[in-house]
Order: structure tokens, then C-alpha cells, then sequence
């Protein structure tokens, strides 16, 4: 590098020093502003870290690293040249592997188990069968109804009921192949009027009660009838929103290895370790500390990773009985039936709205088509309706949820889960109704919203609030408002359509009653000035650990590339309860801001004392921490504060705060926090096919804080991705039980062509408790997608539909219904 | 991992020595694999011995013909094809049909006689070995019922070749060849009423070239699929102007191709409606896709008879 | 008749001598017999793309070719991309745009994208690109950051190869 690029580089410095100084003054003063507006009232559990002040507020972050972007993420050259290793790379010496015969009837009974002639053949280590693994275990401990293998009746096609270890894969699903199962068939449950229906056969007949219904919640807030009875305009419909799958391109896939003193380890691709860990534990009688769980790699998840699969509890108990290394990766046909994707939802709402677009009252069903097994389905029933008094002012609510098990692969939780059908429903009669008065639906939008630091009807507390500005710029983007008013004629019409939604940064309570952190994290730093952040987190291509680094970084004033994230092993991190919930970044963001400040204090404690300054005075950026002239390069502040503390450790956790509600039974569903997302798309519908063509869809989203602009954006494209997935194509059929889609050709998810040009729009709205601000990108983005699609067809052709997918044929027929309402209208 | 099932494999770089084993028991023919490999691993096939084309190189040739024709060699790849000049000039909507099969990349790997031997193809037949076995198979595979039409006694897998129509419409003829000689079949003598029968040449033969005649013949070829890339077609169309009438073939809705002819060109998309009969050997609904066929023909036939499209057709 | 086969090949511009079983797929000789596990499994059938490597310079889905048709072929997977070290310009785009979530498609869209890059004299314009992307399933990205990357790459005629494969960005904390 030449000199004068050196001067160019200390001049830029040092002006940036000199604004981040000004900018600092500033901060503190409208700090000092908020903290007097803000009710420490909410915030009651002292040992919640959210963060120092500095942190919370809209300034630019000191050290520069949030929110810069152009580069990659930390871990992100490893995804590139195919270093990553995912659980199916992995390959130990005199590793077995294991496959699993799966059901082929919906509901029977196991009348017995011929595994002789599979045990027979050469190369076969072990089968294993239900009774061997009779514990039950469950994603929510409150319901613990699933076993690693058939007990003694299968559930849905495609249940695991027997399972072969062999010495290589083929032969061990040679071997399945011999196994003989004698069933007797049981009348299935298929459908949702017979899961209701108590006189069909229980699926889970242990049960005491219920029959098929899981769970049912019905809440209430105001008064919903008097409400509706004095509104202007009443609108009921129903709706029904189609089951839905992941389709993580990584099947699911676990490694398991016996290690010292009867340990075991065990790798799996998982979004929830933490969880795992403990089913583990339970299904195998073993001690916690005996298992190292380790998740490596993980080829998404979507919420489709967030179980405990027969794979991971196979491959350990295999692993302990064989005393040698077990794989079994599942086929892409399993994957589908794993599942736990959306659940199908029948949906029945009533709404009541004022002529000046004032939303009154809102009453709300849903039944939802759960599956064999229960999964997070207790948390499914509520997330159907808890979500609903958000983002708009709303005095009266009911809902009445009930989630069903019927003899289908189980549902569970995808992307947005149980938010996002009632938020197609609510949206598109949001736009219904706002035209049936005459009104424009954006606007009907943006005049119901709460503002900032609003506690909904049914306790929810929303701190920062950026729909107004998401609302804002979709519409600006994208032309809504001029485009609104033009129509098509002719066979193509072109229509522009909008929608808006909230959802959640992570649950206040986790699936087990507990005191401890949700969130943990460790920070050691070497001698050479790399730092190590250990982290239970479980990243999943999301960028979570690019998180991780970015925090850490601008705290300590160095870049993320210097930062090495151990994630998600047991043995070297502490806990996180997982991906799921859209939790990372709040939760875990925090932890790491924690340990980071924490550190930090220390650094600059040595550099102050050295500069004979005061601790506040000393910046930390560019790997350099400087006061006045004094300066030290980051190796030398940390031999500087190993020197003065010893070795350098920090560790940080979080934990959410105790929010008070005044509703006692709402303990699912209230976050700290919420984003927000609004959603313009823009569609052409053939009038003589019926086939629609998604164009163009804008999508701003409230995420709190920019931690690293592409990461966002991809998560936001993402979630708009697989919105328009679930709004034009995919669809989990079944047929007497059968499902037709198990394959990546039958199950059609988008390609290319089916894509949509997405322009993601970062809203930044400063959350007082995220990290730097920081809320949630990765799931709330998708809830607007479907909605905004179908009031964009609506605009294009007057037709309202209430069942995506919009397959042709569904479209074709609503506009032939539209044809006949028009002629009768016309005599 | 899907292994698939075991098998003896014989490449032989010869045309005589492909010719020697080919109609003994359990011998199969592999060109690129893209049809066969999947549905093997799917356990719908289990030969004993794979018999690979591909390191043929005289198969893979594309040729003029003596009367100014085309001679495409089976495996000229379906990549090949929608390149090369020649077929793009006097056979255009071959070139389109071969850009709509699935993907780039398997049009790279898929051969031109592969397409045209491409097995049918039902909802209830190409899926998992496991898959059939909850519904007890089907009668093309391991089963006694048809769940397409479970009180008939056939089978309507669809022919679902992408070059097929516009092939039969610039009258292909098909090269078959055998230890015993060398004979022609005309494209549209191929299919079977019948999905399980297979293509109708004899087993010791294989299919050597595809036959085009001299240029001239105004053809468009159209596709349905529910996604831009990677599905097979849920209706396949290809239509052609003669004078003031037409003819279009219509497939993938059944096992063999319809042909319909009319001497106005008006007339052809009713024709063509009325000759289909699409079942429900696909997941999107047979109704909607035989109301596209109306569709597809009238808007063939409206772009055929576009001033611009009939100048670039000569 | 044998039911392996021996096979010449060369791989990532090695030579090697393979016995294998005649029904191993290119996929599962690489995954299993060569340890190059960049290659991913995502259907086994041909549907996503994700085992695409290169056979003579062609992207093929080696999950749906048998390992013997690398008899005598030169064979390219996403552990031989990073020449000398360095990046693939394809690759250096991808990272930098992050065109890679989870990285599990990562792979096979690197290869399938190579090709096009490889070739300067190779004009190649949004829809060809289009076409070659859509043999490939991405279920987290919405292939918005894999089009921009390759787009920059194809529009910048600076087909160069890029950064170090292990490098991180430069530390101002470890350099300064
Ligand atoms: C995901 C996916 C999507 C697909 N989508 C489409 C699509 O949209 N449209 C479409 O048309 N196809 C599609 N295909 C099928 C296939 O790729 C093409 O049809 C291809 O052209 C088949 O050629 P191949 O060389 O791979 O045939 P192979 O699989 O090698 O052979 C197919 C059949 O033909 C026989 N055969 C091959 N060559 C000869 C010969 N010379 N003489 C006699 N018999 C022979 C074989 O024995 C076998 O029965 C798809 C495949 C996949 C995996
Ligand atoms: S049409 Fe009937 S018999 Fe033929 S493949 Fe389909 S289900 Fe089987
Ligand atoms: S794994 Fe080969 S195409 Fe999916
Ligand atoms: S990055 Fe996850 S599938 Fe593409």
C-alpha cells in the first residue's frame, strides 16, 4: 500500500471517528429521552440482558460492522466450495448404517413383526422394532405421543415400524424389504368433519380423553357480538388454506458414535439441538451428560428440522447396541414423510368493520388437519389465533381454535407457523370489506395500525412498530397508487394487490418450564487476537452464526471475519433453545451482545488505565482502540488485558422479560418483541386459462435494525419465495390417505421461472430490546405473500379466492361464477 | 442414497457388438439414462444387463439426408438437437420441443431416441418403490387394479415424449435396426393403445435414427406444465398449417397421440377438443386440461397465421 | 458377466483407477469410494440439481449417471472449482452476494454456472442463464442473490478467478 492511500485511509478514519463522536452526544441525549418515555414498568426480571443503552437506539453502531455490507457471511466460503460438512458427509471407520420399513396403510394394527428373514442375511447387524424403543416422547413435553417406531398400530403411510442396520445402505434397505408386518387394517380418519366426528375411532385410543382433538382454545376479548351488531359493514367467509411441506434440500439425516466411557455422540441435522438433546436422553434412559449432541452443517430447515425424527434416536440407540458408528439418512421420499409441515386449516371468520374503514370486532375458527402425531400442534392451535389483534387496533376478538389428528404424516411447524392461514384469511377480507365500502385497502391498513408501545386486546406488547414505514415505501416502490387504478381489458389482466402482518422475535416461554437463559454464549480470545464464540445456536442457512460475529465484532471493534463461531455441540456451548420461533437474533443476538459488552468492559478497562483516560473515552473500531491520539492495534490490547485479567473469557445470556399480562392463559404467543411486514404483488391473470403469473413482489419489512444488509434481504426473499410457492403450487395432496406428492417432481416447488422479481425493502423501526435493535427477518415476511397475491387477483379480475393454491382450475372457475353473478346482475 | 438395483453393464464401443446381445432376456437398452435410471432406482425396471449406447459415436451423428432431409442419430443429445443449425432452420418447433424438455442440464444428458422411447407415464406409476406399495401397485406395475380407471381392465399412462407431436407432424420417420437388418417405421405407427405395452418394435432392435423429410412443413409446438422447468408436460401440442387447413397432434393426455386433421384451419381447435380425452394419470385436473386443449390449438393456429411467423416459415 | 467394473477416469485433474459396482451412480462414487462429499444428494432422481458436476466440461446430474460413464472422461466436481486456491469467479460472486444460505444446492449451482462463466467468447444473455438455473432447486434463497451474482460475473467480462478458497476477509484487527 502507498503512502498516500495511508493518508486517505487516516483522514477517512478520522472522520469517521469525528461523527461517530458527534453521533455518540446525540445518542445519549435522545437516550436519555427514551428511557424517561419508555415504562420500565413491563420489563420486571433484572437478569434480562437487552443490552446497553448504546445499543438500543437508532445511532450507528461505533465499530461500523452492523449493517455494513458487501461481504460475505463468516461461514459462507465453506457453503461455496462445498467444504461445509453436512450429516451425510460424514464417514467413520466401521460405520453402519441403518434404514426403516415404513407403513403402508394409514391406520392398522401391528399384528406381528417377521424380521428372521432380514436378520438372516449376511451383513445385517441388528433390526430393531417399536417395542425395542416403547418410550414415548413429543416435541412439547405436554403431550408425549409419538415412539421412534411403530408401537403396536400405525398412524399415517409412511410411519416407521421396523429398521434394519446393516454394513451399507443398500443392504440395509435390501433388508427391509424382507421384513414381513402382518396389519389389521383400522377405518382411517381423513378428514377434518371425521376427526370431529366422536363416534370415529380414537388415533391415539390411550388417550383418555379428546378423542381426535389434540387441543381447543377459545379465548375472548370485549364484546364481539355487541360490536359486530353495531357495525357498518358485516362480512363472513371461509377460507381454507392447503397443507404444505419444507422441502429442506438436505434430507434428514443423523450420525451416531459411541466415544469414551459409554458416551455417545451424536450428530444430526436439527434446527433445535437443545430439544433433541433432552428427547434423547429420554427415549434411551441415558444421563444428559452422556450425549454430545453436535449439529453440523445443516441443509435448511424451514421449522421442518425442529422434531426429534426416528433417524436420531435409531442411529444412537443402533450406535450403543452395535458399539460402532451408525448413519441413517432418510430417502427425499421419507423427508415427505416426516413432514410436519402446515397444517391444512379450515377457517371460518366474521368481521365487522365502520364506513371509515374502523375495524370493530373479529370473530375467528379454525380447524386444523394435524396429522398422526401431535408435534408442536398444542403451540399450532394458538399461534392460529393469538397473532390475529396484530398489527391493527382491535377491542373485540374471539377466536376458537382446535387442532385435529387425523391418520396423515404429522403437521408441525413451517415458516410462519399456524400465522400464516389465518393472516391469508384476515388479509384478504381486510381488502374485501375496505372495497365494499368504498375505500382504499392500503389505507384501511394504515389508519387501523397501533402505534409504537401498544398492548394489543389480548395482552400482546408491541414495542417498535415500522409498518407505517413498510406500508409507505411498498407502495411507493412498487406504484401501487397509480397502478391501483387501472383495469385491464382484454384476456390478460394485469392487477396490483396488497397485504401487511406481524409476526414474532421468539416465544417469552420456552416448551419446558424453566428459570435458565433462553439463550447462552461463551467468548474466549486467543493470544494471536481471534476471537471464539461458542454459541448453542443452530444455524441453518439462515446466518445465524454470521450473527453471532457481526454482534460480537462491533462491540469489540474488530471484523467478523476475525471472529471463529462454534455452534449447536453440547460439550463446547452453551445452551440456545434453538431455531425455531423466529428466536435467533433477539435472543441469541443478545446473549452475544451480553458477553461481548462484557468482554469489551475489560478491554477498554486495560486501554483506559494505559491511556490514562476514561474508560468511556476509549473508541473501539478498525481493530484499534484509540483515545485522543493514543492508539493501540488489537493485539496489543489484548496482551494489554490478559496481562492485567488473566485469560479472557466472557460469557453473556439472555433471558426474555416477564412481561405481566393480564390474561393468565395467554402464555403462548406473547414475544418480546414484533416485526412487521407489508407486501405489494403484482400478477396477470389469463382470463381464458385461468393461469396466473406472479410478476413482481415488494416486500418491506420491519426487522429492527440492519445487522447485514444481504442476509436480510435473503431471508426476506426467502420467505416471499416460499409464499408464492404456497400461493401458486404446492399443495400436499393425499388420496384415501395416500399422499400423490411424495417427490420433488410431484411436489412442486418453484423453480426459476416461477420465481417472482423480489425487491426486499429494509425497514429499520430501532427496537428498544433487540440488539442494536435488531427484530426478526426470517419468518414474518412470508405472511403477507399469499394474501397480497390473491387481493392482486382480485384487482385484476374481480375474483376473491379463499383456497390457494390458485391452480388454474380453481381460477377458471371462480371467474365463470364471477361471469354468471355479473349477467345476473346485468338483468 | 436410492441404490439402484444390480445389474451387468456392457458399453461396447461397436454398433455390431450393441446388436449381438440386444432381445436377450433381460437386456436393456441405456442411452442417457434420464428416463430409465430414475424409474430403476424406483424399482420399476430390474434388468439384468444395462446395454449402453453412449459410447457409439456413430449413433450420436446428425446428417443431411440424400433428398435434403435430416438424419439424427438416437443419441444426438436432446441438446444437440435444439443447436444445430440445420434443425433450427427446416425443422424449427423440433428445436422448441427439445427446449421444453425439463431442464438445460438434462437436455445435455437426454437423447433424441430416448425421448421418443420415453416409457408412459401415470401419478400412480412413477413414484417409490414403498409408494406403490401402499396402494397395492397398479397394473403396470406389481398390481391387479388401475387407479385411474379402477373398473377398467387398461392402462392410459401418457405418452408424454416433448418431441413426439411435432416429430409425427413433420412426418418422422423412425430408423429401427436389429441383427436380422435395418427397416423404417413412421413415428405415428410407435405407440400402443395400451400405456403398459411399450413402443411397438421388436426386442432385438433398437431405435438407430429419426428420420426427417426435406423442410417445409409449417409446425408449432406447444407445452403445459405446471412449473417453467423441470415437469413433464400435462399437455402437449403441436400443430400444423396445410393450406387452408391443418392437422395437430395432441399428447401426453393418453397413451398414444391423437391426430385430428381439418380442411379449416378454424375448425381445428373443436377437433382437436373433442378427440381428447385426457384421465387423471396426472395430478392437475383432467378437466382443465382438456379445456386448455381448445386453447393451445386456437392459439398454435393464431400465431401459425401471424403475417411474421408465415414469412419466417417460407 | 462382471458386476464391477474397473474405470480410468480423471477427477479434478487426477487420475484414478476405480473398481466399482457396475449399478454405483458418478454421485455415490464420488460421495462413497472418493470422499468428495461436496456433491449433494438432494433427490436421487434427477429432480433438484444439487449433485450436478462436470463430465468433460458438460454439467450432468451424477445421480442419474453411472459411474461408468466416467470411464476415459475427465470429471469435475465443486472440490476441484477452487484452482490453485483460488475462487472461481462464480464462487467469489456467490460469497460475496450471498447467493448461499444453507449451501446445500450450493454445489451443483456452482457447477451448473461455471460452464457459462468459463466460456468468455460465450456471450450469454438473462434467458440462457435462466435456463441453465433452472435445472436447480433452491428452496432458501429465492435465487434473487444467485441471478445478481451471476449476472455481475457474466456482465463484467472479467472472468478472473478471485480470492484465496480458504481466505477471510482481511482483519483490520489482525493487520493493522
Ligand atoms: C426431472 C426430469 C424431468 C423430465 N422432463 C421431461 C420432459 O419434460 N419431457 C420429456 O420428454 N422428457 C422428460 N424427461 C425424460 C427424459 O429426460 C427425456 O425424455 C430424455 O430425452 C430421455 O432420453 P435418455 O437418453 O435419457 O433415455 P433413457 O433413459 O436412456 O432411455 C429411455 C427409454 O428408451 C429406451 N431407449 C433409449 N434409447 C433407445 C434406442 N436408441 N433404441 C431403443 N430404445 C431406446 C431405453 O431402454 C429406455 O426404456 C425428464 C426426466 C427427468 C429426470
Ligand atoms: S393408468 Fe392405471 S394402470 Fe396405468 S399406470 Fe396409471 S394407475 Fe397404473
Ligand atoms: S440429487 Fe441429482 S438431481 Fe437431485
Ligand atoms: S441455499 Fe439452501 S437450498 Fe439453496
Amino acid at each position: 500500500m502507498d503512502r498516500s492511500d495511508d493518508l486517505d485511509r487516516k483522514a477517512a478514519m478520522e472522520k469517521r471517528v469525528a461523527e461517530r463522536l458527534a453521533a455518540r452526544a446525540a445518542k445519549e441525549a435522545a437516550q436519555a429521552q427514551q428511557a424517561e418515555e419508555r415504562t420500565a414498568a413491563d420489563v420486571t426480571d433484572p437478569s434480562t440482558y437487552m443490552g446497553p443503552a448504546d445499543t438500543r437506539s437508532g445511532q450507528p453502531a461505533e465499530g461500523g460492522v452492523v449493517g455494513a455490507g458487501g461481504r460475505g457471511k463468516i461461514d459462507g466460503l465453506a457453503k461455496i466450495t462445498g467444504r461445509a460438512i453436512f450429516a451425510d458427509d460424514l464417514k467413520l471407520p466401521r460405520m453402519a448404517h441403518a434404514k426403516v420399513l415404513r407403513s403402508p396403510h394409514p391406520h392398522a394394527r401391528i399384528v406381528s413383526i417377521d424380521t428372521h428373514e432380514a436378520l438372516a442375511m449376511e451383513g445385517v447387524l441388528a433390526v430393531v422394532v417399536g417395542t425395542d424403543l416403547p418410550t414415548r416422547h413429543g416435541a412439547i413435553p405436554v403431550v408425549m405421543d409419538e415412539t421412534a417406531l411403530a408401537l403396536d398400530k400405525v398412524r399415517y403411510i409412511g410411519e416407521p415400524v421396523a429398521c434394519v442396520c446393516a454394513t451399507s445402505e443398500e443392504l440395509a434397505w435390501l433388508a427391509c424389504q424382507r421384513i414381513n408386518v402382518v396389519y389389521e387394517l383400522l377405518p382411517p380418519v381423513l378428514t377434518i368433519e371425521d376427526a370431529l366426528d366422536a363416534d370415529k375411532p380414537a388415533i391415539h385410543e390411550w388417550r383418555r380423553k379428546g378423542g381426535n382433538v389434540l387441543r381447543k382454545v377459545d379465548q375472548s376479548y370485549g364484546d364481539v357480538d355487541a360490536a359486530l351488531a353495531g357495525s357498518d359493514l358485516v362480512l363472513e367467509e371461509s377460507y381454507e388454506y392447503p397443507a404444505s411441506t419444507h422441502v429442506p434440500l438436505e434430507a434428514h439425516c443423523a450420525v451416531a458414535a459411541p466415544s469414551d466411557e459409554g458416551r455417545l455422540t451424536v450428530w444430526s441435522s436439527t434446527q433445535n439441538p437443545h430439544y433433541m438433546h433432552r428427547t434423547l436422553t429420554r427415549v434411551l434412559g441415558m444421563e444428559q451428560a452422556s450425549i454430545r449432541l453436535i449439529k453440523p452443517d445443516v441443509g435448511a430447515g424451514y421449522g421442518g428440522k425442529c422434531d426429534t425424527f426416528c433417524s436420531d434416536i435409531l442411529s444412537a440407540h443402533l450406535a450403543r447396541l452395535l458399539g460402532r458408528p451408525v448413519k441413517m439418512a432418510m430417502e427425499r421420499e421419507e423427508v415427505f414423510y416426516a413432514h410436519r409441515g402446515r397444517h391444512r386449516t379450515r377457517m371460518w371468520l366474521k368481521m365487522g368493520m365502520n364506513k371509515d374503514g374502523r375495524i370493530t370486532a373479529i370473530d375467528f375458527k379454525a380447524w386444523a388437519d394435524g396429522g398422526a402425531y401431535s408435534s408442536y400442534g398444542v403451540v399450532t392451535s394458538y399461534y392460529l389465533g393469538v397473532f390475529m389483534p396484530l398489527p391493527y387496533r382491535l377491542d373485540n376478538y374471539r377466536f376458537e381454535s382446535t387442532r385435529l389428528y387425523t391418520n396423515h404424516p404429522p403437521a408441525g411447524p413451517k415458516r410462519g407457523h399456524g400465522a400464516i392461514q389465518p393472516r391469508f384469511a384476515l388479509e384478504v377480507h381486510l381488502d374485501r370489506m375496505a372495497r365494499a365500502l368504498g375505500l382504499e385497502p392500503a389505507d384501511v391498513r394504515a389508519n387501523n395500525l397501533f402505534p409504537p408501545d401498544s398492548i394489543t386486546v389480548n395482552g400482546l406488547r408491541i414495542t417498535s412498530m415500522g409498518l407505517p414505514d413498510c406500508l409507505a415505501q411498498v407502495r411507493e416502490a412498487s406504484g401501487y397508487d397509480e397502478k391501483v387504478g387501472l383495469q385491464d381489458s382484454g384476456p390478460f389482466k394485469r392487477g396490483i394487490g396488497l397485504a401487511a402482518s406481524a409476526y414474532m422475535c421468539g416465544a417469552l416461554h420456552p416448551i419446558y418450564q424453566t428459570d435458565t437463559p433462553h439463550s447462552g454464549i461463551q467468548l474466549k480470545i486467543d493470544r494471536s487476537g481471534r476471537v471464539t464464540a461458542f454459541t448453542g445456536t443452530a444455524d441453518c442457512g439462515q446466518g445465524s452464526n454470521h450473527m453471532v460475529a457481526c454482534v460480537v465484532a462491533e462491540r469489540l471493534g474488530i471484523q467478523p471475519e476475525m471472529i471463529t463461531v462454534i455452534e449447536a455441540d453440547s460439550d463446547l456451548c452453551p445452551v440456545d433453545l434453538g431455531s425455531y420461533s423466529s428466536r435467533v437474533t433477539f435472543m441469541a443476538g443478545n446473549a452475544a451482545l451480553h458477553a461481548a459488552e462484557t468482554m469489551r468492559s475489560r478491554l477498554v478497562t486495560a486501554v483506559a488505565d494505559k491511556f490514562g483516560v476514561q474508560p468511556e473515552d476509549v473508541l473501539c473500531c478498525d481493530g484499534q482502540y484509540s483515545a485522543g491520539d493514543q492508539a493501540l492495534k488489537w493485539t496489543d490490547v489484548i496482551e494489554l488485558a490478559e496481562s492485567r485479567f488473566g485469560t479472557l473469557g466472557a460469557t453473556g445470556s439472555y433471558r426474555p422479560p416477564k412481561i405481566g399480562s393480564r390474561f393468565r392463559r395467554q402464555s403462548v404467543g406473547p414475544s418480546p418483541a414484533y416485526s412487521f411486514t407489508a407486501q405489494v404483488a403484482e400478477v396477470t391473470v389469463d382470463e381464458e386459462t385461468g393461469i396466473v403469473t406472479v410478476h413482481d413482489i415488494w416486500a418491506a419489512h420491519d426487522l429492527g435494525r440492519v445487522l447485514h444488509p444481504e442476509i436480510a434481504m435473503g431471508q426476506i426473499e426467502g420467505c416471499v419465495y416460499m409464499g408464492v410457492g404456497e400461493a401458486m403450487l404446492e399443495e400436499q395432496r393425499y388420496r384415501d390417505g395416500v399422499m400423490t406428492t411424495p417427490s420433488i417432481l410431484e411436489y412442486r416447488i418453484p423453480t426459476v421461472y416461477d420465481t417472482p422479481e423480489i425487491h426486499a425493502i429494509l425497514v429499520e423501526s430501532h427496537d428498544p430490546e433487540g440488539p442494536f435493535g435488531a427484530k426478526e427477518c426470517g419468518e414474518g415476511p412470508q405472511l403477507s405473500t399469499v394474501p397480497a397475491i390473491a387481493n392482486a387477483i382480485f384487482h385484476a379480475s374481480g375474483i376473491w379466492l379463499t383456497h390457494p393454491p390458485f391452480t388454474p382450475e380453481k381460477v377458471l372457475r371462480a371467474l365463470r361464477q364471477r361471469d354468471l353473478q355479473r349477467a345476473r346482475e346485468a338483468t | 442414497m436410492l441404490p439402484l438395483p444390480s445389474f451387468s453393464l456392457l458399453a461396447p464401443d461397436r454398433l455390431d457388438d450393441v446388436l449381438a446381445p440386444l432381445g436377450q432376456p433381460g437386456v436393456r437398452l441405456l442411452a442417457g439414462g434420464t428416463d430409465l435410471l430414475p424409474s430403476m432406482k424406483h424399482r420399476l425396471f430390474k434388468p439384468a444387463t444395462l446395454l449402453s449406447l453412449s459410447r457409439v459415436p456413430e449413433l450420436a451423428r446428425i446428417e443431411p439426408t440424400e433428398d435434403g432431409g435430416l438424419r439424427i442419430g438416437a443419441m444426438a443429445t436432446l441438446l444437440g438437437v435444439r443447436q444445430d443449425a440445420r434443425v433450427r432452420a427446416g425443422w424449427p418447433a423440433l428445436a422448441s420441443a427439445c427446449a421444453t424438455v425439463a431442464t438445460r442440464t438434462i437436455q445435455a444428458m437426454g437423447t433424441l431416441g430416448g425421448n421418443v422411447m420415453l416409457d408412459t407415464r401415470c401419478l400412480y406409476y412413477n413414484q417409490p418403490a414403498g409408494w406403490r406399495a401402499s396402494i397395492g401397485g397398479c397394473l403396470k406395475a406389481e398390481g391387479s387394479v388401475c387407479h385411474v380407471a379402477p373398473r377398467g381392465t387398461g392402462c392410459y399412462a401418457a405418452q408424454s415424449s416433448d418431441t413426439v407431436p411435432s416429430l409425427m407432424l413433420y412426418e418422422a420417420e423412425l430408423e429401427l435396426l436389429s441383427r436380422r437388418g435395418s427397416r423404417r417405421l413412421a413415428l405415428s405407427e410407435l405407440f400402443s393403445a395400451d400405456g403398459r405395452d411399450g413402443p411397438r418394435i421388436e426386442r432385438d432392435e433398437l431405435l438407430r435414427a429419426v428420420i426427417l423429410p426435406p423442410p417445409g412443413a409449417v409446425v408449432l409446438h406447444r407445452k403445459v406444465r405446471p412449473r417453467g422447468a423441470i415437469d413433464y408436460g400435462m399437455l402437449l401440442v403441436a400443430v400444423r398449417r396445410q393450406g387452408d387447413g391443418g392437422s395437430a397432434v395432441i399428447s401426453a393426455l393418453g397413451p398414444a397421440p391423437v391426430s385430428v386433421r381439418v380442411e379449416q384451419l378454424g375448425d381445428l381447435a373443436q377437433a382437436a377438443w373433442k378427440a381428447s380425452n385426457p384421465l387423471s394419470t396426472h395430478s392437475w385436473s383432467s378437466t382443465w386440461r382438456k379445456h386448455m386443449v381448445r386453447i393451445e390449438v386456437a392459439r398454435a393456429v393464431a400465431e401459425l397465421t401471424t403475417p411474421r411467423l408465415a414469412i419466417a416459415h417460407g | 458377466m462382471p458386476d464391477e467394473i474397473v474405470l480410468k477416469t480423471t477427477i479434478n485433474g487426477e487420475s484414478a483407477r476405480l473398481l466399482v459396482p457396475a449399478n454405483r451412480s458418478l454421485l455415490d462414487m464420488l460421495r462413497e469410494d472418493l470422499g468428495l462429499t461436496g456433491s449433494k444428494h438432494g433427490c436421487d432422481v434427477g429432480d433438484c440439481g444439487a449433485c450436478t458436476v462436470l463430465l468433460d466440461g458438460q454439467p450432468r446430474l451424477s445421480c442419474i449417471t453411472l459411474a461408468a460413464e466416467a470411464d476415459g472422461r475427465a470429471v469435475r466436481t465443486i472440490e476441484g472449482m477452487a484452482e490453485g486456491g483460488l475462487l472461481h469467479p462464480i464462487q467469489e460472486a456467490l460469497h460475496r452476494h450471498v447467493g448461499a444460505q444453507c449451501g446445500y444446492c450450493t454445489p451443483g449451482i456452482v457447477m451448473a454456472l461455471a460452464p457459462l462463466v468459463d466460456d468468455p467468447d460465450q456471450a450469454v444473455d438473462d434467458e440462457t442463464l435462466r435456463e441453465v438455473l433452472g435445472a436447480n432447486i433452491c428452496r432458501c434463497t429465492g435465487y434473487t442473490r444467485i441471478l445478481s451474482a451471476a449476472r455481475e460475473v457474466l456482465a463484467g467480462g472479467d472472468r478472473q478467478r478471485g480470492r484465496a478458497a480458504g481466505a477471510r476477509e482481511p482483519s483490520d484487527g489482525g493487520t493493522a
